[in-house]
């Protein structure tokens, strides 16, 4: 025992003197570089650094004569015209009837009350969106991807110009596509999308489960399999597109919902409704953006009840005018709760609406 | 074990992180709304040819004033445009008419042909929706039929918005009266809705009382004291010739009503002291008694379907009103308020009953359900009576006089809800008036 404390004392003291004396805490001398330099005066100093321009005397220069030459003012390009807009398709009116002749008239006491009669209304065509300035007069066939489009249009050779002159072999254009009108993607979607949704992909079969296989491995296999699943859906949400994280934020409180439904209400206005259109109630959805302000084009009914044609499409409308004019400058919707209220429903129940 | 939980828990809940994020959407009621009248912009028509300038804006104006005479519609003067449109087929700027807070906008235009024959066109928009509502309509007339063109403009108008008919391509007949009320002139006047294009049908030789139009509004009944007793007569609106419809010797006839296919005509008949109603095949004159009591039966007017009669009636002690079959039978009373109920009309929707109401000194027109609840008074005066019902059944007219000596008999309008009281223009004062259907 009191070995060991001796040797033990004898230790520590040796390694206290080691660190105390053997330069443990002592800097190490870093290498360093030897730079001269030279002193420099403050005058010197300031006029390295000073970038005002030391005074000179002034000296009145003449400017020399500049030779008098008529400059032509710069000349504008020329303008240019826009290709005449084609006309609009004039909705097909037809020839009206022989009118009818006013009503003769009676007596003098009684004249002849018969109103003068007028046909009966014709349905115009509805009204087709403005001809665009770049549209050709006639259309022409999408080019080859391999075709070169011209710059310049080319006049179309005919077989008589083809046999007076032979040209030097040029390489192959072809004109670029025009057509007639414009149609936008969203109107080309009509026609080249899809025309129904696509079927739910057939659930995969459950694997069989092996035969005969040790238990050992079977937990092994499980633990991998779930593994595989969770590295399966890690990866997928790395490489799927996410949209910037957008506030979600706790559910919207009972006093923000009672906020909403006023302002939404300041313009549900029912006064012109059927009777019939007040007994109707529907439900409306609508698209928000991050604004509070409502997407118009996302606006539409989910389900109605109590009504039918008409009435429940004068519901609708209503519904809409209400949600599109009090969202125009936006919902007083808290923003940091944005994904709560990013998609609302909306049910117009015009019960405490009715007249009768 | 313990491990595998912990796997299988930490997988639900990736897989079920996304179906929270995409939780169900924010849902609310919306129950309050507001009624007010619904603001549209009506601008000038387009004159599309030299000689329709003057027409273009009138007729722009009589579909405006029809609009707003409902009180469902209020006109957005022009000092407040933006935009102003100068064709008829040029794509409209929803954004100028949203500025200006246009809920509906009506573009039209007019021509006269060569022939002098006149074509009125117009679009309705929905401004916020910006789109066309419904299709652009055509009528073709003569000139002198601008104000029928108009009034057919704003109906197709009114139907488009509210979803439901109209009524102002419609006719109304009623008692012009004219002179003091010791020595009053009165006589059968024809005139627009609005109070345009007043003809006089008779003189002011003899009394009239009570005109009635028919279903398909060619004829029109009425009560004349022509030969010093109250006298039923018919009278064809397009030729003014007329006929008497119930002559017998000692007895009153009164109070007539055409039934909903204008084969028949429901009214009263007083002989002996009593009043009872009656009804006649308007072809044949062949009459039927539908009651036989002691009381006063008198006001017969029959439901849309023909099949039951709304009257008045005192055998209760009291004017009241009753519902029967329209072959007679048991009558039901199905007014139970204070006052007196009298002059009931059927709705052309079926739902309701109006009737002119007597109570504490004062006149009402109300309306009630075909039982007899939801009663609703709409007006109150020293003297309202006689109601008649738009076409569609959502407006009443009736006649106001004035207290005094100098007491003026005069027609108004009040919407089913008691708003939009309203005036109408007439020459002179104006008294019973009958709604028309909507013309053809």
């Amino acid at each position: 025992m009191q070995i060991g404390y001796t040797i033990s004392g004898v230790a520590h003291v040796g390694l206290i003197g080691w660190v105390l004396f053997g330069g443990a805490f002592q800097p190490t001398s870093e290498p360093f570089e030897v730079t001269e330099v030279v002193a420099i005066s403050e005058a010197e100093f300031d006029s390295l650094f000073n970038t005002t321009p030391p005074e000179v005397p002034s000296t009145d220069v003449v400017a020399p004569e500049v030779p008098d030459v008529p400059q032509d003012p710069p000349e504008d390009p020329a303008p240019v015209r826009p290709p005449p807009r084609p006309e609009p398709p004039q909705p097909v009116e037809p020839d009206p009837p022989a009118p009818p002749s006013p009503a003769d008239d009676v007596t003098v006491i009684a004249p002849e009350p018969e109103a003068p009669e007028t046909e009966g209304p014709v349905t115009l065509e509805p009204l087709r969106p403005e001809a665009a300035d770049r549209v050709a007069p006639t259309p022409v066939e999408q080019p080859d991807p391999e075709d070169q489009v011209a710059d310049v249009a080319q006049e179309v050779e005919t077989s008589d110009q083809a046999g007076e002159e032979q040209l030097p072999d040029q390489e192959r254009t072809v004109e670029e596509a025009a057509a007639t009108e414009i149609v936008t993607e969203a109107e080309e979607a009509e026609e080249q999308g899809l025309s129904r949704s696509l079927r739910p992909r057939l659930r995969p079969n459950r694997p069989e489960p092996p035969q005969e296989v040790a238990q050992q491995p079977a937990q092994e296999h499980t633990q991998s399999a779930v593994d595989d699943v969770l590295a399966g859906l890690a990866s997928e949400q790395a490489d799927t597109p996410s949209e910037p994280a957008r506030p979600s934020g706790p559910p919207l409180s009972a006093g923000e919902k009672d906020a909403l439904r006023v302002s939404v209400e300041k313009c549900w206005n029912t006064g012109s409704l059927s009777s019939a259109a007040l007994r109707t109630t529907v439900v409306v959805s609508v698209a928000l953006s991050e604004d509070g302000k409502p997407n118009a084009g996302s606006i539409r009914m989910l389900s109605s009840s109590g009504g039918t044609g008409g009435s429940v499409n004068q519901a609708f409308q209503a519904a809409r005018r209400a949600i599109i004019r009090c969202g125009a400058r936006g919902f007083p919707l808290p923003v940091e709760k944005f994904e709560q209220w990013r998609e609302i429903e909306m049910t117009f129940n015009p019960e405490k609406m009715r007249i009768k | 074990m313990i491990r595998r939980f912990l796997t299988c828990l930490a997988a639900t809940m990736m897989l079920g992180l996304p179906a929270i994020t995409e939780a169900a959407p924010l849902r609310i009621e919306i129950t309050n709304g507001v009624i007010e009248a619904l603001p549209f912009a009506a601008p000038d028509f387009v004159a599309e040819s030299s000689n329709a300038s003057q027409l273009a804006k009138d007729i722009a104006q009589v579909v405006a004033d029809d609009l707003s005479g409902t009180g469902l519609f209020e006109e957005i003067p022009d000092s407040a445009f933006i935009s102003t449109i100068t064709s008829f087929s040029s794509p409209v700027q929803f954004a100028d008419w949203k500025a200006i807070n246009a809920e509906a906008l009506i573009s039209g235009a007019v021509s006269v042909q060569p022939g002098g024959g006149l074509t009125v066109k117009f679009r309705l928009y929905d401004v916020f929706a910006g789109t066309e509502l419904g299709s652009g309509l055509q009528f073709t007339g003569t000139q002198d039929g601008w104000r029928r063109m108009a009034h057919k403009v704003s109906d197709a108008v009114y139907s488009r918005i509210t979803g439901e008919s109209a009524y102002f391509d419609s006719r109304v007949v009623y008692v012009s009266e004219t002179g003091p009320k010791n020595d009053r002139k009165k006589r059968l006047a024809i005139m627009d809705y609005d109070g345009a294009n007043l003809q006089f049908l008779t003189d002011s030789r003899a009394i009239v009382l009570a005109p009635r139009f028919s279903p398909t509004g060619d004829r029109i009944l009425y009560t004349s004291y022509e030969t010093g007793f109250p006298r039923i007569y018919v009278l064809d609106v397009a030729s003014v010739r007329r006929r008497v419809l119930e002559q017998q010797n000692g007895t009153m006839s009164f109070a007539p009503r055409f039934s909903p296919d204008g084969q028949t005509v429901l009214y009263s008949l007083t002989q002996g002291g009593n009043t009872d109603l009656y009804k006649m095949d308007i072809n044949s004159g062949r009459t039927q008694r539908l009651t036989s009591a002691p009381s006063i039966e008198t006001a017969p007017s029959f439901s849309p379907d023909g099949r039951r009669i709304v009257f008045e009636s005192d055998r209760s002690g009291t004017q009241q009103l009753y519902i029967m079959d329209a072959n007679g039978g048991e009558p039901r009373r199905i007014s139970f308020g204070q006052g007196q109920y009298g002059s009931p009309v059927w709705s052309p929707r079926g739902d309701l009953i109006a009737f002119t109401k007597q109570n504490k000194g004062r006149f009402h027109i109300s309306v009630m359900r075909i039982d007899g609840s939801e009663e609703r008074v709409l007006t109150s005066s020293f003297l309202d009576e006689g109601p008649t019902w738009s076409p569609n059944g959502r407006v009443i007219m009736f006649t106001r006089e004035t207290q005094g000596a100098n007491g003026k008999a005069s027609l108004f309008s009040v919407d089913i809800t008691g708003r939009n009281l309203r005036r109408v223009r007439t020459q002179g004062g104006g008294s019973d008036p009958s709604w028309s259907p909507l013309q053809e």
